[in-house]
């Protein structure tokens, strides 16, 4: 039992990983980009072909998948979100992130292979470790650092500040000076950086597998739109709850149905408290 | 006037019967120039595509043979190759382009089931023959789709082969069947359970598991807490299949595994924590890719493995029967057109339905009016998982 619920925390860690990758990116832009679950996989598969493949150090090779990421993050805001936006056409985003999602996908896929290949073990550890093993624990920790990391960012530094206040009114930041077009850049990079790295911490369970994305980017959103889009917190606590349901669901009712409880938990929760658990209530002055 | 009326039309005549005449003659040769086209439908790109990319080396060179030697019956084969990248839709597009725009006589494939269950009723409307490559049951049916003809084994003969030798080899009688959420799946765990229930045995434990699910320690505890004394999976996900051996392994338990033939597949090996977890672990396998006692394997893989290896770069590190079954797909087409003298759908349907015991590097092919499957049940063997060498395996401890 311990069991399940380590491993629900583990995978639970991931998709709130993926769902603060989520709110960096919506907060300077406002778009919900569908490349987020391909972020990580490309943390995953790159750290595993630097460091077994080019014999890389892992500590180097969470740069380099990070380094990855990030490009990667900055491609995506130049081609798919940038002209994008000051179109009249509302969510032509939701298109564009889609066809850049299924672009890496497939690139990765010939390129990597479709089979799923195994991520290096980062820490010399024995395999009978049970509950304290490394691919449980690994991304619990940095989910937790980059939460951290995140509040830091955002009330202490000053591009923290001004990511918040793009996300709060974008016309009165550029009223007030800042460059907004570069600043979504530098989010849109910094969200990359940070989803590969947690696609390399969380590679000893998912696998170095090209297909990983879509379900990232499904229940990332899910764990996003439960705890409350823009809210860290509430992508933290969704993620780890989406995590824990949906392995308690397997545990109790069959692997079937897994992925139809957890849509079910967010229907509930959209219909008790639409904004999510710790999001803001939308009012618009009429 | 009229001698030079008839003068006219005499010569017009002797022109007119001229150009019948060249133009029956040029028809002939037109004919014989006829190449006969075969469509080939493979996921190239996407799931499955090692399965299909070895295939593809068996068609491509069965052609390339048959066509040096001269084609069939004088007409050359012309190969037309698409990639349906294991998408159904691409699959279905793909084949209505070859049957009314390309007008192929035969189809080859899908490989992935999933596709083929889309494709077959396509084919069979268009009244073209399919050599029917994906396992499941259902995509043979001699009253719904006649013109569809099997040499690949069905999903049941896997799943028999495995249950005889975990029942009757192993002598095991506890039984945990784990299957993926998958359509292939879910339909082979049921299958799986119900031929099981028929030899008198009742699963102590099932479950369906996401293929992409990161852990299966629960599972695992589950059916170790129900008694089992043989775990059976059936997919072809080689993420779970590593994941499955890799908890049995890290929990050291020694539960022997007999089940689905991706469980040999080679990408496995690099999964697993340690080499020693595919142990006591046994897959669903051919006579055609298994080592004899004597080292040696059947004349006829040997055959084409030492014709076709300059091809496929020298080492074969990848399972061989696919190639095979690629290879005879082709023969087998050859077979049918020689057989009925052309390639009139109907014509092949008769060759093919009387069809008994062909002799294909894969297996040996019998047909009948009854019967869609042509692969026999004394052509299935159980191999060790972890003997893989050359293309080829070895037997299970008997």
């Amino acid at each position: 039992m311990l069991l399940v619920i380590v491993s629900g925390l583990a995978v639970g860690a991931l998709y709130a990983a993926t769902a603060l990758v989520y709110n960096v990116m919506f907060s300077t832009s406002k778009v919900l980009s569908v490349t987020t679950g391909h972020i990580c996989m490309l943390g995953g598969v790159f750290g595993a072909w630097l460091v077994s493949d080019l014999g890389v150090p892992s500590v180097i090779a969470l740069a380099g998948a990070a380094l990855v990421g990030g490009a990667f993050g900055f491609l995506t805001e130049i081609v798919a979100v940038r002209r994008v936006l000051s179109r009249p056409v509302e969510h032509l985003w939701l298109l564009t992130t889609l066809a850049m999602a299924t672009m890496v996908q497939q690139a990765v896929g010939l390129w990597w292979g479709t089979e799923p290949r195994p991520f290096p073990r980062l820490i010399p550890q024995d395999f009978s470790a049970g509950v304290l093993d490394q691919k449980y624990w690994l991304p619990v920790i940095t989910v937790i650092i980059m939460a951290l990391g995140l509040e830091f960012f955002y009330r202490r530094t000053m591009y923290g500040k001004v990511f918040v206040a793009m996300s709060e009114d974008v016309f009165a930041a550029q009223a007030r000076g800042i460059a907004t077009s570069r600043v979504r850049s530098l989010s849109y990079i910094i969200a990359g950086a940070l989803g590969a790295v947690a696609g390399f911490a969380a590679g000893q369970l998912t696998f170095a597998f090209f297909a990983v994305g879509h379900g990232l980017t499904l229940y990332g959103f899910i764990a996003l739109a439960a705890g409350g889009l823009g809210s860290n917190l509430g992508a933290l606590v969704g993620g780890l709850a989406l995590g824990l349901f949906s392995t308690f669901a397997t545990y109790f009712f069959g692997g079937e149905y897994q992925q139809t409880i957890a849509v079910g938990l967010l229907i509930i929760i959209l219909l008790l408290k639409p904004e999510g658990l710790f999001g803001q209530r939308q009012v618009r002055a009429v | 006037m009229k001698e030079r009326m008839l003068g006219a039309g005499l010569l017009r005549a002797i022109v007119a019967a001229g150009v019948v005449a060249t133009s029956g003659l040029v028809s002939q040769t037109a004919l014989a120039a006829q190449p006969i086209k075969i469509g080939w439908l493979s996921s190239l790109t996407g799931p499955l595509s090692s399965a299909a990319t070895a295939e593809n080396q068996g068609v491509q060179f069965a052609v390339e043979e048959i066509n040096k030697a001269g084609g069939i019956n004088g007409q050359q084969i012309e190969l037309l190759t698409r990639d349906t990248a294991g998408d159904p839709t691409k699959a279905v597009n793909f084949a209505q382009q070859l049957l009314f725009r390309d007008k192929v006589n035969f189809i080859i494939g899908p490989v992935n089931s999933g596709e083929s269950l889309a494709t077959g009723p396509i084919a069979a409307k268009a009244g073209i023959p399919n050599i029917v490559i994906g396992s499941i049951d259902e995509l043979t049916d001699p009253k719904k789709f006649p013109l569809a003809f099997r040499p690949i084994n069905t999903n049941t003969q896997w799943i028999k082969s495995a249950n005889d030798y975990a029942l009757n080899v192993l002598k095991r009688s506890k039984v945990a069947v784990i299957g993926d959420t998958s359509g292939y799946g879910t339909s082979s765990a049921k299958t799986a359970a119900e031929l099981l229930k028929k030899a008198g045995v009742e699963p102590v434990y099932t479950a369906l598991v996401d293929p992409n699910k990161t852990d299966l320690s629960d599972e695992i505890s589950k059916a170790r807490a129900a008694g089992a004394d043989v775990l059976m999976p059936w997919s072809a996900a080689t993420g779970l299949l590593g994941r499955l051996l890799n908890t049995r392994g890290d929990m050291q338990w020694d539960v022997p595994v007999v089940g689905h033939p991706s469980l040999m597949a080679l990408p496995i090996k690099e999964l697993l924590n340690k080499p020693e977890y595919w142990e006591g672990v046994y897959a669903a396998g051919y006579v055609s890719t298994t080592y004899g006692a004597d080292g040696k394997l059947p004349e006829r893989t040997q055959a084409l493995m030492d014709a076709i290896r300059p091809k496929l770069g020298g080492e074969i590190n990848f399972t061989f029967w696919w190639v095979a079954l690629g290879y005879d797909t082709v023969k087998v087409i050859e077979h049918a057109v020689k057989k009925a003298g052309s390639t009139d759908p109907k014509a092949i349907q008769a060759a093919l339905e009387n069809t008994a015991k062909l002799e294909g590097v894969y297996a040996t092919y019998s047909w009948g009016p009854d019967q869609r499957n042509g692969f026999p049940d004394s052509a299935m063997v159980v191999n060790r998982a972890n003997s893989f060498k050359d293309g080829s395996f070895e037997l299970a401890p008997q």
